[in-house]
């Protein structure tokens, strides 16, 4: 017999009796700017409000120094990524500017669909990060991002939520562990 | 009987260091105390425990139909699919899969089931470079020691001693002490490792039956910045980890960091499901005893935990024994249920290793119960003959007495003056009496209740 089979055999003969699979309610809670801005602030990230997307340039260009090398679909960049982007190139980058498909209020997080990094290690090997969403795309808790994803979480995505931290030595919180020492939302 | 040490044998080592030991009781409730403010902040956090721990239990009755609805999901989605009925299948599998990959270096994400398999000497063995990459990990295995505990693998270590291992093994300047430098120094350390690394290797937090999903949680995010750049990906999963639905997800998302160390979600929550084109993808399914443990009704629930870590930060004896005394992969109240089922002799102490409070079991997220399973765990050993001989005679002598009304009285009598008279030395003699080891005896009382109650009777008829 193979493992496999061992192994689900050995399961079904240990499993006891079926038990119901509880339906999981939708939980509420407060969608607003508001609230989303103080609890991604609450673990190191940043909130900046545009009122129209065509500033993202000029933002973008007063915010972060000018010989930064900058990858991005939304902007025109200095650095040309896609999936077969070499990882010595991808390691000079000093901000990726990408664009979030919604956040979540109750985290601060931004969920991060494959389609929307270029490559999947831009996300984290970008130095600094800026996420760029739509504040119509903010949603309570999530459950209701859950439900935005309605089974099909793509081939790869994340929940990102502030910069890379770690509190390994003391726990002593320090920012910038592996991926971006920075993380600014900008909503428009 | 057992002849590796005792949890209170290996203990004594960390008390010698009384001002860490008061450190390390302090850090840790310092995070529980997180893990309160978190909770409260969450109206519904009491239902989602409900819901997390009931999710559980219906996948546990029905793993079997899980894991193959997980394999068929997996393999359309262009995953790779392995099976390990023990540790040492596992890291064969891994190892093959990194000589297939024609690879000598991988980096390694946090993964408390590949410590449980010991793959890291194995993979050294065999020529492979294995380099842990989450910090606290990455400074343990320079130091060549396990993680002391399952979030905070480094909590045991104080920054001098990062800063010694790090001018040792990393060139850090001698003396340094700054969290910040240190954790520069290993971000550029690591770097380099990330962009060489052809394999990278994760553990999983949870994986989702209806999509084939393994989903990774960190901070640092090293498991991405690995996996994103690596040829290959190799997920090794204990079989207990699997959830049915995706949504699903948005439950235990919610209890794991909070319960963990008070955030509201780890930095990145990440969600892999099929591998980016051109490269691999792998899942490692591991059973290493964990069937055995689903056919024991009373400890069944113990394969529920999310490795959490709630159950350490606010156990008062994890607190002050630190997690390497209890030497198995999992410590604290939790590792102290799963680690008789993996060898009842060699862990025989472990389940004594609580007061029994039962506080583990207020914080953990998915109600597991875990100090009645302590409780039953000390009686199937007790059955089982492999209770250590000083509390086996001790329980003996003192169910005997407490049988006997007469018996009592008189032992009563003779421990109230024996009390009295006895010298300090001698009652305080660390072989005879350990409960007495950094505690004072309570004076003796100079009536026994029976004659109190007497006394008290005889003035109120009067
Ligand atoms: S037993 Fe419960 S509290 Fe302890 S680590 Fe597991 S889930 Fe967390």
């Amino acid at each position: 017999m193979s493992t496999r089979a061992r192994m689900l055999a050995a399961v079904r003969a240990s499993q006891p009796a079926a038990l119901p699979l509880p339906a999981v309610p939708l939980f509420e809670g407060e969608a607003s700017v508001g609230k989303f801005t103080t609890v991604l602030e609450s673990i190191g990230g940043q909130v900046v409000s545009l009122s129209h997307l065509n500033q993202l340039a000029a933002t973008v260009a007063l915010r972060y120094p000018s010989e930064y090398r900058v990858a991005s679909a939304l902007l025109r960049t200095t650095v040309a990524v896609n999936a077969a982007t070499a990882a010595t190139i991808l390691e000079s980058i000093d901000l990726a500017v990408l664009r979030g498909a919604f956040g979540v209020a109750e985290n601060g997080s931004v969920w991060l669909p494959e389609a929307a990094m270029l490559h999947r290690a831009l996300p984290t090997i970008a130095q600094h990060l800026v996420l760029v969403l739509d504040r119509r795309d903010l949603v309570a808790t999530m459950h209701h991002a859950y439900g935005r994803l309605a089974s099909q979480p793509g081939g790869y995505g994340i929940f990102l939520a502030g910069p890379s931290k770690t509190a390994d030595i003391e726990q002593s919180l320090v920012i910038g562990a592996h991926g971006a020492r920075s993380l600014t939302v900008l909503l428009c | 009987m057992s002849q590796s040490p005792t949890h209170a044998q290996r203990s004594d080592v960390f008390l010698l260091d009384a001002e860490r030991t008061t450190w390390h009781d302090e850090t840790l409730w310092f995070v529980r105390q997180k893990r309160d403010k978190a909770v409260y902040a969450t109206p519904e956090f009491q239902e989602l425990r409900q819901l997390a721990s009931d999710i559980k239990d219906h996948t546990l009755s029905q793993l079997a139909e899980y894991l193959e609805q997980f394999e068929a999901a997996a393999l359309a989605n262009g995953v790779r699919v392995h099976w390990a009925a023990d540790a040492d299948e596992h890291n064969a599998i891994v190892l093959g899969i990194v000589r297939a990959a024609g690879a000598s270096r991988v980096v390694k994400s946090k993964s408390m089931l590949t410590e449980e398999c010991h793959l890291n000497p194995h993979l050294l063995a065999n020529g492979v470079e294995v380099i842990d990459s989450d910090l606290g990990e990455r400074i343990i295995q320079l130091r060549g020691e396990a993680p002391s505990h399952v979030v905070l693998p480094a909590i045991h270590l104080k920054k001098e001693d990062v800063g010694e291992t790090f001018w040792q093994h990393l060139g850090t300047e001698k003396g340094l002490t700054d969290p910040q430098q240190l954790t520069e120094a290993a971000r550029q350390h690591l770097r380099e490792k990330f962009l060489a690394a052809e394999v990278a290797i994760s553990g999983v937090n949870f994986a989702v039956a209806e999509t084939g999903s393994v989903v990774v949680c960190t901070n640092e995010g090293n498991a991405d910045l690995a996996i994103g750049l690596a040829r290959v990906h190799i997920a090794c999963m204990g079989m207990e980890k699997l959830l049915p639905r995706l949504s699903d997800l948005a439950v235990f998302t919610r209890l794991l960091t909070r319960s963990a160390t008070g955030q509201p979600i780890t930095t990145y929550t990440s969600h892999f499901t099929r591998p980016a084109p051109g490269k691999e993808m792998h899942v490692v399914i591991v059973n290493n005893g964990r069937s055995q443990q689903l056919g024991r009704p009373d400890f069944r629930a113990s394969l529920k935990c999310i490795r959490c870590g709630a159950c350490m930060n606010t156990c008062p004896v994890y607190r002050r024994s630190g997690g390497h005394s209890y030497d198995f992969t999992i410590p604290g109240p939790i590792g102290a249920i799963l680690s008789p089922n993996i060898d009842m002799r060699q862990h025989v102490s472990l389940p004594f290793a609580s007061t029994l409070c039962g506080s583990c079991t207020d914080v953990c997220p998915v109600k597991i119960d875990i100090h009645t399973q302590l409780y039953k765990w000390r009686q199937v050993l007790g059955a089982e003959g492999m209770l250590p001989a000083s509390k086996k005679y001790s329980m003996k002598l003192l169910s005997r007495v407490l049988a006997r009304p007469g018996l009592f009285k008189a032992g009563g009598v003779a421990a109230r003056l024996g009390l009295r008279l006895v010298p300090h030395a001698l009652s305080h003699a660390p072989g005879y009496n350990p409960w007495a080891i950094a505690r004072e005896l309570p004076a003796p009382p100079k009536q026994s209740f029976r004659e109190w109650y007497a006394h008290q009777s005889s003035v109120s008829a009067k």
